[in-house]
């Protein structure tokens, strides 16, 4: 198949079309090489006519591609290469050398049967396009695809910490109005128990002075050689009211009253100390056991019932620490530590120190949480609380007000044995900027 | 859409073209084929993938697409069902690992050889002419359904030529799906009319 053999028009458009084309017969020998494959192999068709065609170009994966051809020699029918899968077939220079993008011509090929009369395939003419620039622009467009389908999760992402961030502040701003409430309360009954607290001390006094007086009388009585009929009455009163019992119980009534307006202005002071309206969230150095007793005060009526509560208190220093916050942390890890316990059974906590941290700990003896919850608890809302008794909100919380104070929280739990919560807090407040 | 004779007369080109494709695959892979005896239905749009589900009895399914053009114009279309075709690599002659463009590559030969070979055996025996577009992927192990989009074609009934494919010793399996809109349905006919008309 010599171009010669070809009509003058034929011939110039297989020679000068911009597509590479060549053939081979069933020996593999080249019988056509046009221009374009001349320019970019940088081998003349004079060299190469006759040549096989993997003498000529060793690099060619010469198994597949002499199957391949073969195969268009025994089917007498098309066989087809895409850039996609095989970027190329001859190693050409793209057609790029300033602009660049890729490091090879990309092509695709068809092979096409050559027959003769007797619809034998006599040989393969295989045609080589240049994909380059549909290639780069794939690759532009797949690359935009990526950054797109990046951007989107990254999206995604932010509109998911943009919720939990925004359910955390409408829950720590539910806790911040409770402990306003509670301190607006505790005021409101700190003044009436200020009041009786003084009358019953009055009472106690003027008590002891009037018993005083009726012992006086009694004595005087006695004194009397014959008691008269009117004393005899009085006598009769005494017995009637029981006198020598109430005598008695007075005291103890009192006494009992002073107890419990003592426990009164207890809980109070309590409450204001939890919520610590008094120190608009200002970093100061705080008792954690101090701490910890008013939370155990406050949520005392929740935990009574569960659980006893064994105090391990070593020695530890002040932490500057925003308490107010401190005391919502202690409150949940105890009143999840008492959600945990099914029947009755302990809640240790045990504080310590190191260095510059302190160690508080908060061990139940509850039923301990699954291996494959433990990486979730942090997580906002997520519970495994019935509906509506928990908000799984509250580890999360606490979770991020420890962070706050630049310490970490650390949970290990045995299912069936129990949970210890570790709360670990430097001593001095490292400055972290205040956007948290 | 076909009369009894044509249909006949398809079933029979049908048989004798798979014969001949059978041949000249064993020939081109140096195994031992089989093909069946094609199944010739005619459906509407939106009975071919439940068709083509029943066929492949495989959830997610890998599909090759080739259009054929000439006196008449249709689709072949070759699944592959939890068979894959890495098995294939040494038979096209392909060293080394098989990568994923690779597998795709054979996917797409293998169609080509499957599409020309049963395609170009049935159009020898009516003496119809037509040639091949380069095949490409359609569908890379996806369901059936999300596959086909059939919803707004502007056809009723098609042809649809079901071969199945094995080779034996490989455990290789596949389908070819030979489909024609009514229009060139029309044409197909009035081949076949012409070859029953010289017998």
């Amino acid at each position: 198949m010599q171009s010669g053999e070809l009509s003058p028009l034929l011939s110039f458009l297989v020679e000068r079309l911009e597509v590479g084309i060549f053939a081979v017969d069933t020996e593999m020998r080249i019988v056509l090489w046009n221009r374009f494959m001349a320019v970019h192999s940088s081998q003349q068709s004079s060299d190469l006519i006759g040549k096989n065609l993997f003498e000529a170009f060793p690099d060619l994966p010469v198994k597949w591609l002499e199957k391949k051809i073969k195969n268009v020699f025994i089917l007498k029918n098309y066989a087809f290469t895409s850039w996609e899968q095989r970027p190329y077939l001859f190693r050409f220079h793209h057609n790029r050398p300033i602009t660049g993008g890729v490091d090879t011509m990309q092509q695709n090929c068809t092979f096409l049967p050559v027959k003769n009369d007797q619809d034998e395939v006599e040989y393969v003419c295989i045609t080589l396009f240049d994909f380059t620039d549909t290639a780069i622009f794939q690759q532009q467009l797949n690359t935009a695809i990526e950054e797109l389908g990046k951007e989107k999760a990254e999206q995604q992402e932010l509109i998911k910490k943009l919720e939990d961030a925004q359910n955390q502040l409408q829950q720590s701003e539910k806790l911040a109005s409770i402990g306003q409430l509670a301190a607006g309360v505790a005021h409101e009954i700190n003044n009436p128990v200020g009041f009786v607290n003084s009358n019953v001390g009055s009472l106690d006094g003027h008590t002891k002075s009037l018993l005083e007086l009726i012992a006086a009388y009694e004595n005087a009585a006695a004194k009397l050689a014959e008691p008269s009929a009117e004393f005899q009455a009085v006598e009769e009163l005494k017995k009637k009211i029981d006198f020598e019992y109430l005598k008695e119980d007075i005291g103890d009534l009192i006494r009992e009253s002073k107890d419990g307006l003592g426990r009164v202005k207890k809980i109070v002071q309590d409450l204001k100390d939890f919520s610590h309206v008094d120190n608009k969230q200002e970093w100061q150095f705080a008792d954690l056991h101090k701490c910890i007793d008013s939370t155990l005060n406050v949520v005392w009526n929740e935990v009574k019932f569960k659980a006893e509560v064994e105090k391990n208190y070593g020695t530890i220093p002040e932490v500057e620490c925003l308490a107010s916050q401190l005391n919502q942390v202690f409150m949940n890890l105890i009143v999840n530590a008492s959600h945990a316990i099914a029947e009755r059974g302990k809640i240790t906590i045990t504080t310590s120190a190191e260095n510059d941290w302190v160690c508080v700990a908060v061990t139940d003896t509850g039923s301990g949480i699954a291996p494959e919850h433990l990486k979730n608890i942090f997580d906002p809302f997520f519970t495994t609380k019935p509906v509506g008794t928990g908000t799984g909100l509250g580890l999360s919380v606490s979770y991020n007000i420890i962070a706050k104070h630049g310490g970490r929280i650390e949970v290990d739990s045995v299912v069936g044995t129990g949970t210890t919560f570790s709360i670990h807090l430097p001593v001095k407040h490292p400055q972290i900027p205040e956007d948290a | 859409m076909l009369t009894t004779d044509q249909k006949d007369a398809l079933q029979e080109i049908a048989n004798i073209g798979m014969g001949q494709a059978g041949e000249v695959i064993a020939r081109v892979l140096n195994e031992f084929v089989t093909l069946s005896i094609p199944r010739i239905l005619i459906l509407q749009p939106n009975l071919i993938a439940p068709a083509l589900q029943r066929m492949v009895n495989s959830e997610n399914v890998s599909a090759v697409r080739q259009a054929f053009h000439g006196s008449v114009r249709g689709e072949g279309l070759v699944l592959f069902g939890s068979k894959r075709c890495t098995d294939l690599a040494d038979l096209m002659g392909y060293e080394g690992e098989v990568d994923h463009e690779t597998e795709l590559e054979i996917l797409l030969d293998i169609s080509n050889i499957l599409v020309g070979a049963c395609l170009g055996g049935i159009a020898k025996q009516i003496n119809i002419d037509i040639g091949f577009s380069a095949p490409s992927l359609m569908a890379d192990r996806v369901p059936i359904k999300e596959m086909m989009q059939v919803d707004n074609v502007p056809w009723q009934h098609a042809l649809l030529v079901e071969v199945n494919f094995q080779l034996e010793k490989r455990s290789f399996a596949c389908h070819l799906i030979i489909l024609m809109p009514e229009e060139e349905l029309v044409k197909f006919a009035a081949a076949l009319d012409v070859f029953l008309e010289s017998l």
